[in-house]
C-alpha cells in the first residue's frame, strides 16, 4: 500500500523529467553502436580513404558471441556510468533539498521509502538492458548469424543481476551521504576495487560478481551454464541482499534532519 | 488533561546542548508560541517533537499515544524552509502525502480537495509546485501537514521567510486553524506571536525561561510607564513630576518624558492634577503597556 504510493511516485517521477526515454536510448545506442560499426568496418576504412596500397589487413571473422559480448563491455562501462549517474541522487538529493523532511514526517516506514526507491532505480536499469541487449540481439541475428533467444534470456538474467549490484551499491552510498557527485564517485570506485582486488586475488575469488561477464562469455561458447556462473550468480544475490539491508539499516540510524 | 507532555528534553551537539533539559505540557485547543532569538533551540525542539531527530535525552508524551508508537502519526510538522516536489502539482503532491500517511484514495483525495480549498489554492491545484510563490508554498505546507488529522500542527517559522503580503495571508490562516486545532509555533518575530497565540513559551539559549498566557505575562511583567509630550521645553517640568510623591523615575529624552511609578493610577491623578492647576501645554498623555519586546528583554537578562 505505502510501499505501492512511493514505487508510483518514483515511476512518475522519472517519467516526468525524462529518465524512461534517455536512459533506455542510451542503452539501445551502446549497445548497437559495436554489432553495425564491426559489420560496417570495411566500408567505413573505404569511405575514410582507404588503407593505403599494399596492405595486408585479415579482418577478424566474429561469431555472434564475440560481437553480442562487445555490446556487454559497452554496457559495463558506459552503461554502468550512466546507471550510477540517473541514480546519484534519488535519496542523496533528496536528503539535500530537504524534501525528504517533509516525505518522512509522515508515518511512513524507512524499509518502504528505501526499497520503494531500489525497485524503482532497478526497474528502469533492467528495462534499459533488456531494451539494449534486444536490440543487440537483433542486429546481431541480422548481421552475423544466429543466436538464440534463450541465451538473450540468460544474457539479460545473469548480466542483470551484475547491475542490480551496481543499483545496489548506488542505494548504500545514497543513504550514507548527502552528497550526489560523492555517491557517484564512491560507487564507481567501490566496482574498480572490487575489480583490481578480484585481479590480484583472482584463484581466490573466483565467485567474484566482477567475473559475471567472463563467465557469460563462456557460456556461450559452451552452450551451458557454467558452474562458475551459477556460484557468481549466488554470490552477487547475496551481496544485493546485504547492501539492501545495509541501507535500511543507515537510514534508520541516520537522523533525517541535520 | 495535557495534550502533550515534554519532560527533561535534552539535545547535544557535540556535547553542547542545543535544547537544555525543557519542560512543558500543554493543553488542546490553544495557539502555542515558541518564541527566541536565533539559535535558542526552537527548531531544534520542534524536530524532536516531531520525530525527525532523536532526543539526547528526556522524553515526549502525547495523550492517547501508546507505549513504542509512532509519533509521526499525530503530529503535522511545516518545517522552516519546506521544499516540495517541484515537478508534482500541488494537489497531487497532496494526495502523495495523505497515501503515505495511510489514508484511502477515497479519502486522500476528499481530503486534499477540502485543504485547497481551505488555504486557498484551489485554482492553483494543477499547476507544478514549482511555480508557486513563497506564500502559496507556505499554505501548501500547512495543508500537507493537515492532511492526516493530526492532533497537533507544528509550524517552524510559518511567516518569518515572507513578505507582508504572504505574511498576511499565513497569520490569517493561523487565526481561523486555531478555532478547532492545536497549534504550536516557532518565531523570532513577536508581533506574530501577539497577534495569533494563546499561550507563549520563551527559549533562550536552550532553555525556556518563562512561559504563560499573554495576560499572565504581561501581568508579572507589568511596568506601565507613562509618556508626556509637551508643546514647549520639557526641562521646565522635569524636576516638577519627578517631586511628585509616587513617581519613581522620570527620564527624558529629545520629546518625551518616561515616567514610571510606584502605583500608575494615583501617579496618572498626580500629574493630571498638576497639570491642570499649573495649566502645562501638554499634547500627549499616555500609559503604555509593557511590549512583549521588554518582556522578552527583561526575561532573558533575568
Amino acid at each position: 500500500m505505502q510501499w505501492m504510493t512511493l514505487f508510483k511516485k518514483e515511476l512518475l517521477e522519472n517519467i516526468r523529467n525524462f529518465k524512461w526515454i534517455w536512459v533506455p536510448l542510451v542503452m539501445i545506442l551502446i549497445a548497437t553502436m559495436d554489432p553495425v560499426s564491426s559489420y560496417y568496418l570495411p566500408q567505413i576504412i573505404d569511405a575514410v580513404g582507404g588503407m593505403p596500397e599494399g596492405t595486408e589487413f585479415q579482418l577478424p571473422d566474429f561469431t555472434p558471441s564475440d560481437v553480442v559480448m562487445m555490446s556487454l563491455s559497452q554496457i559495463s562501462s558506459i552503461g554502468v556510468l550512466v546507471i550510477v549517474l540517473m541514480s546519484m541522487g534519488t535519496i542523496a538529493g533528496e536528503r539535500k533539498s530537504g524534501v525528504s523532511e517533509l516525505v518522512l514526517v509522515k508515518p511512513v516506514s524507512y524499509t518502504n521509502y528505501i526499497t520503494a526507491k531500489w525497485a524503482a532505480v532497478l526497474l528502469l536499469t533492467l528495462t534499459a538492458l533488456a531494451l539494449g541487449m534486444l536490440s543487440s540481439w537483433y542486429y546481431v541475428n541480422l548481421l552475423f548469424g544466429e543466436l538464440s533467444f534463450g541465451e538473450l534470456l540468460q544474457i539479460i538474467f545473469f548480466y542483470g543481476l551484475w547491475l542490480a549490484l551496481v543499483v545496489s551499491l548506488s542505494i548504500f552510498y545514497n543513504t550514507l551521504l548527502k552528497i550526489p557527485g560523492l555517491v557517484a564517485f564512491l560507487t564507481i570506485a567501490t566496482i574498480l576495487v572490487m575489480k583490481l582486488i578480484t585481479t590480484i586475488f583472482s584463484h581466490l575469488l573466483e565467485w567474484s560478481p566482477n567475473n559475471i561477464s567472463g563467465y557469460i562469455n563462456q557460456m556461450l561458447v559452451s552452450g551451458n551454464v557454467p558452474y562458475e556462473l551459477t556460484g557468481t550468480a549466488i554470490v552477487t544475490t547475496v551481496i544485493i541482499i546485504l547492501l539492501v539491508a545495509g541501507s535500511i539499516f543507515t537510514f534508520k540510524s541516520k537522523e533525517m534532519a541535520s | 488533561m495535557a495534550l502533550l507532555t515534554v519532560n527533561n528534553l535534552t539535545k547535544n551537539y557535540d556535547g553542547k546542548p542545543a535544547v537544555n533539559e525543557i519542560n512543558f505540557q500543554f493543553q488542546p485547543g490553544k495557539c502555542i508560541a515558541l518564541i527566541g532569538p536565533n539559535g535558542a533551540g526552537k527548531t531544534t525542539t520542534l524536530r524532536m517533537l516531531s520525530g525527525l531527530i532523536k532526543p539526547s535525552s528526556g522524553s515526549v508524551a502525547f495523550s492517547g499515544m501508546k507505549q513504542n508508537d509512532d509519533i509521526r502519526k499525530y503530529i503535522g510538522y511545516l518545517p522552516q524552509y519546506p521544499v516540495f516536489y517541484a515537478w508534482m502539482t500541488g494537489k497531487e503532491f497532496l494526495i502523495y502525502v495523505g497515501r503515505l500517511a495511510h489514508l484511502s484514495k477515497e479519502e486522500a483525495n476528499k481530503r486534499t480537495e477540502m485543504l485547497l480549498e481551505r488555504v486557498g489554492l484551489t485554482e492553483a491545484k494543477n499547476r507544478r509546485i514549482g511555480k508557486y510563490s513563497g506564500g502559496m508554498k507556505q499554505r501548501l505546507g500547512i495543508a500537507q501537514a493537515m492532511i492526516h488529522h493530526p492532533k497537533l500542527l507544528m509550524l517552524d517559522e510559518p511567516v518569518s521567510s515572507l513578505d507582508p503580503i504572504g505574511r498576511r495571508e499565513v497569520l490569517t490562516l493561523m487565526e481561523e486553524l486555531k478555532e478547532d486545532m492545536t497549534i504550536l509555533f516557532s518565531t523570532h518575530i513577536l508581533g506574530d506571536a501577539d497577534e495569533v497565540s494563546d499561550e507563549l513559551l520563551l527559549l533562550h539559549e536552550g532553555k525556556i525561561v518563562e512561559s504563560g498566557s499573554m495576560e499572565e505575562l504581561r501581568h508579572k511583567y507589568q511596568t506601565a510607564k507613562i509618556e508626556l509630550r509637551f508643546q514647549d521645553d520639557l526641562v521646565n517640568y522635569r524636576a516638577k513630576i519627578d517631586n511628585l510623591p509616587s513617581v519613581v523615575t522620570c527620564s527624558m529624552d529629545r520629546n518625551t518624558i518616561h515616567v514610571t511609578a510606584t502605583d500608575i493610577l494615583s501617579a496618572r491623578k498626580e500629574i493630571l492634577a498638576a497639570a491642570s492647576k499649573e495649566e502645562w501645554p501638554l499634547t500627549s498623555f499616555a500609559i503604555n503597556r509593557a511590549s512583549l519586546e521588554d518582556m522578552f528583554m527583561k526575561a532573558v537578562s533575568n
